[in-house]
């Protein structure tokens, strides 16, 4: 290589070969270095295995989804029949909507019925917001829909059209409002109550006495 | 929220119709249903509605109080939502009060409108029976 340099350029060619004559020099100091091997074979035989021990078995793999699960296990203690999921369920075609008229009747007290105005679905936690006028008065009540306080929710009449919003807090204000829905359900008591037979028709119509102190007459 | 200068509605026939309350009793936060409030008379009730249902009545009961008057009142309804113990919440559209005297007997004889259960509760049963409805 050297001699078809152009000599107009020697300090490429100076170059060249100083730097071979470097690598010489490298070699000849790495031959001249004492270097024994080490056995190779000797260490993996010399290394220890060690005991690996696996990690106790934890909640965490055994439930994938612990939220989950607990509301399962929970929704199945309060709602053995499953009908109240269902009732509230998106999947079910016949589920309450908002917009229906819904009668919630409780184990300690009266019941209370109402244009149900927005739903709350928080697994147990699941809620609906009723609305109604009692005594001129507008009154608006949550219930938790798995609370052991609530024997049965009824749906008493559903929306003709089925509703564009999920929350209908527009029926607070007057202009939207559906004012007291208690003639309808009263309506709906008598009309269940003759179906179901006498005795329920007795109960029905002791209720029924006076419109407004039905409730208090109840107690 | 019941606190200084909201205004009530009183719901007996003590002869009030809106109350502004001035002070909230044995407690220094805002008053709930129950709650034992100071209030000053705002409004008079007008005779003209009240003539349908018993006018002798009201006529009579009117002048318990005037315009201006001191009273103390327990609160019956609010518009703020109230938690009960089971985890049903009750709100009103309005609030509203009864008056009652210092011993805690109420002025008006009768009551017309819902009240809060909560009344019970705080040992208010006087105003649960004179009330026609309690939710």
């Amino acid at each position: 290589m050297a001699p078809t340099m152009p000599t107009l350029r020697p300090l490429s060619c100076w170059k060249a070969i100083l730097r071979r004559s470097r690598l010489q020099k490298a070699a000849t100091r790495t031959l001249t270095t004492y270097y024994k091997p080490k056995p190779i074979d000797a260490t993996p035989t010399v290394k220890k295995k060690i005991k690996a021990i696996p990690p106790p078995p934890t909640a965490a793999s055994l439930f994938k989804e612990p939220i989950k699960s607990v509301t399962e296990t929970q929704v199945a203690i309060l709602d053995p029949t499953g009908a109240r999921t269902k009732l509230f369920s998106k999947a079910n075609l016949e589920a309450a909507h908002v917009g229906d008229i819904l009668l919630v009747r409780l184990k300690n007290g009266d019941p209370f019925a109402g244009v149900c105005i927005n739903i709350r679905r928080r697994g147990i936690d699941t809620g609906i917001l009723l609305r109604n006028e009692l005594t001129r008065v507008g009154v608006e009540m949550w219930f938790k829909i798995y609370s052991p306080n609530v024997e049965g929710i009824e749906v008493v009449q559903r929306k003709e059209k089925r509703a564009r919003r999920a929350r209908l807090t527009y029926m607070r204000k007057p202009k939207h409002d559906m004012g007291s829905v208690q003639n309808i359900v009263l309506a709906y008591q008598r009309s269940r109550g003759a179906l179901r037979g006498n005795t329920e028709i007795n109960s029905n119509a002791h209720e029924n006495k006076g419109g407004k102190r039905k409730i208090k007459g109840k107690r | 929220m019941i606190q200084l200068k909201t205004m009530l509605n009183c719901i007996d026939n003590s002869g009030a119709a809106i109350v502004e309350c001035v002070a909230v009793m044995k407690m220094k936060r805002h008053a709930k249903i129950g709650d034992r409030i100071i209030v000053v008379v705002q409004k008079q009730r007008n005779f003209g509605p009240e003539t349908g249902s018993g006018a002798t009545i009201s006529t009579s009961a009117a002048n318990k109080v005037r315009r201006g008057d001191l009273r103390h009142a327990v609160v019956v309804r609010t518009k703020k939502k109230l938690q009960r113990p089971d985890g049903s919440v009750v709100k009103f559209d309005d609030n509203a009060c009864v008056l009652i005297n210092k011993t805690g007997e109420p002025i008006g004889t009768r009551l017309n409108g819902i009240v809060g259960t909560e009344l019970r509760k705080m040992k208010w049963s006087k105003i649960l029976s004179l009330a026609p409805m309690h939710l």
